[in-house]
């Protein structure tokens, strides 16, 4: 039955390039294999909006069993299990504990063990029965399925709906159309005609499936977050109790996050009250960091704002998920003369004043090389906060400096009507743009003074325009 | 040697004015302003330069600049400094370059102008609070950070004992404090180093020293305030 599989048939017409005809890796068929992988397939996660969140839930309680967990979109785990078997063995009882996990859960699954991956996936998949048959919550005791000798594994996957593959559905019909519903045919198809037919890859899966190709899988790796929880002995209700209470969490917050030489840009408190919801503060940095002293000058700025509406019991900080903190250098001296004691940097100060104020309140802006004034600036909310910036002369110089082009420091937010009398002073300056997204501009502007009799004379030199077509006369910005 | 010797121990003979503002014990109101501790920025124009002590705006220090209305060419009198601020920290090389903070400007700043004027648009952040207290605040945490070369502030009105903070914020961390408020806080104390008064005259704008450390207030003839370097005619 072996023998036949993917038996070298050459093509007659020898011109013709067999696509991806790499010869079939040769493995000892009949070798104990020197991985083994437990797939379990869990039918009704695969039309849930939130399966990979679901999967990554799973896979901590995967973790208790082996430490090599991957996850298989859309609604699969494969672990691998020939390291645990020592400990947790012998295989079928291995096998049975994680299944009755699952059934613990109340999560129906379809579950085998298999020397490769994709063999041990398509034949948990199998267990599902070809039209997606209601299968019980747990497989049942003989459905599991087990094998280690890698000899028997082409007979196993024989069997299977060739559906288990999970492959497009072009590929699946190509293969209808061939005749071809099982596994079992499917092996015994000529390798190069069914790469011709099928794809490179669909060869590579078979190869893959029986252990002659080896495919790494990406271990999942548990997402840190640093976690505390306090619970007082008392209420509080002052502000600056609880940010004292908070100090020692924050301090552990800081070592967690140095142990593990990362940072973090988000912190989560959670203030628990004796009735109703919990009170939730969100901060965010400015950038990464693990500084105590800046978490906590934060976290302080935004309690300092928060109006307490309950008694607090207790609280729960959480960080966000962790990110390498990427060492800059420091000056050593910093934090000893008098002079450089206390300072803050810029991140510190753009973040301090945002956790007061609000994100939006704090920004710069930008020039953009544009003719219609009003669209020639932007506000930047990303700032560049990185020590490495430099005022650099030559750009600074390159800049557009054209004394018959002034440009007011005040832009107003909209051109405001003028009908006062105006002694106009330079000009004009033509601007004549932008007819291509409908908000075109024909103005000519002017520097000029609100003429002495003018209602509210201040005098100030006044950058106006008029329409051009309308001939209005508009204020557009102020030289202060 | 011997000569020299003697000679000191001689009556000293006063002979004219000159002498004696050469003598080193003769403290001189001028030679005291003019050698402040703290640098000091061109304002970019020589008549007010020389009015001021040290010859130019002093920084680590709060200015108040009084005036009713925008469009004086009050933020105009202090760009160079700004410009010369983030230059000069540059130069030296070892700092980065400082921060530029405006607080509650009355418009938006328009960024191609101050581009224009040579403004490092990547060190300026401009802030909006919603209230006076927090504007206040803004510039007293900006001020007293050492990262800002000068703090922008526009108010409509503050106590007195905010501009005491906003002085001691300034000089701690070593910028340059800029109040901009109405006239009608004219007559009112107010601890800044250096105020201005800015009115509007018959042509251009009148700028008045009100009190000045270490200086003589008066009235101060600025010409005209060129926005860019060149005078404009009328078209």
């Amino acid at each position: 039955m072996t023998a036949d599989l993917f038996a070298a048939e050459q093509m007659p017409p020898a011109a013709v390039p067999a696509p991806a005809a790499t010869p079939a890796p040769q493995t000892a068929r009949h070798a104990r294999s020197k991985q083994l992988w437990y797939a379990v397939v869990f039918p009704e996660m695969a039309h849930q909006e939130q399966s990979t969140v679901l999967l990554r839930g799973l896979c901590m309680h995967a973790q208790q069993f082996t430490s090599f967990v991957s996850i298989e979109p859309p609604n699969a785990l494969l672990l691998e299990i020939k390291g645990s078997l020592k400990l947790l063995g012998p295989l079928e009882r291995l096998h049975a504990d994680l299944d009755a996990r699952w059934q613990r859960l109340g999560l129906p699954a379809h579950s085998a063990a298999a020397p490769s991956t994709l063999a041990a996936l398509w034949l948990a998949r199998g267990g599902v029965g070809p039209g997606g048959e209601p299968g019980g919550t747990a497989p049942r005791a003989g459905q599991s399925l087990q094998l280690e000798d890698l000899g028997t594994l082409p007979g196993r996957l024989a069997g299977l709906p060739i559906a288990c593959t999970a492959w497009d559905i072009s590929r699946l019909q190509t293969l209808r159309a061939m005749g071809v519903t099982r596994m079992g045919e499917l092996l015994r198809l000529p390798r190069a005609g069914l790469a011709r037919r099928l794809g490179a890859a669909a060869v590579q899966d078979l190869d893959i499936a029986l252990a002659r190709q080896f495919a790494p899988r990406r271990a999942f790796v548990p997402r840190e977050r640093f976690y505390a929880r306090c619970d007082f002995e008392t209420e509080i209700e002052n502000v600056a109790y609880l940010e004292k209470a908070l100090e020692p969490l924050i301090a552990r917050c800081a070592q967690f996050l140095r142990e593990r030489q990362a940072g973090v840009q988000a912190l989560r408190l959670k203030l628990r009250h004796r009735a109703g919801p919990a009170t939730r503060v969100h901060l965010g940095l400015a950038s990464i960091t693990s500084e105590r002293r800046r978490l906590m000058d934060v976290l302080s700025q935004k309690l300092g704002r928060l109006g307490l509406e309950a008694p607090v019991r207790g609280m729960e900080l959480v960080s966000g998920s962790l990110q390498p903190l990427i060492a800059a250098s420091l000056d050593v001296f910093a934090g000893m003369t008098g002079a450089g004691a206390g300072r803050d940097s810029a991140p510190q100060l753009v973040e301090r004043l945002r956790a007061r104020l609000g994100e939006n309140a704090v920004y710069g802006v930008a020039s953009i090389a544009e003719h219609r004034p009003e669209a020639a600036w932007r506000r930047v909310q990303e700032l560049r906060l990185a020590s490495a910036l430099r005022v650099d002369k030559k750009t600074a110089h390159q800049m557009m400096n054209d004394p018959r082009m002034p440009r007011p420091v005040w832009l107003l937010a909209a051109p405001l009507p003028l009908d006062s009398g105006l002694i106009l002073e330079q000009g004009p300056e033509r601007i004549e743009s932008g007819w291509w997204d409908g908000k075109g501009v024909a103005r000519d502007y002017y520097v000029a003074r609100q003429s002495p009799d003018a209602p509210q004379s201040h005098g100030a030199k006044l950058w106006v325009f008029q329409e051009r077509r309308s001939k209005r006369w508009y204020l557009h910005g102020k030289f202060a | 040697m011997c000569f020299v010797a003697v000679k000191t121990w001689m009556p000293r003979e006063v002979s004219s004015l000159a002498d004696i503002l050469a003598d080193a014990r003769v403290w001189k109101l001028k030679d005291a302003s003019a050698a402040p501790a703290r640098p000091v920025w061109s304002t970019g124009k020589s008549s007010l330069d020389a009015r001021l002590p040290g010859g130019g705006w002093p920084t680590a220090s709060l200015i108040e600049v009084l005036l009713d209305d925008t469009g004086l060419g009050e933020v105009q009198l202090f760009l160079p400094a700004l410009v010369e601020s983030q230059r000069r920290t540059d130069s030296s090389g070892a700092q980065d370059a400082p921060w530029i903070v405006w607080i509650a400007p009355p418009h938006e700043p328009y960024a191609p102008a101050l581009a224009q004027q040579g403004i490092e648009l990547g060190r300026l952040l401009v802030v909006r609070p919603a209230s006076a207290m927090e504007a206040l605040w803004a510039a007293e945490q900006a001020l007293a950070s050492g990262v800002c070369a000068a703090v922008l502030l526009w108010l409509k009105g503050t106590d007195d004992r905010w501009l005491r903070r906003l002085k001691l914020a300034a000089e701690s961390g070593g910028a340059l404090g800029v109040l901009f408020r109405p006239e009608r806080h004219r007559f009112e104390s107010s601890p800044a180093s250096l105020r201005l008064l800015m009115t509007q005259g018959e042509h251009e704008a009148r700028l008045d020293l009100l009190k000045v450390q270490g200086g003589r207030p008066g009235p101060v003839d600025l010409g005209s305030i060129p926005m860019d370097g060149t005078s404009f005619g009328s078209p």
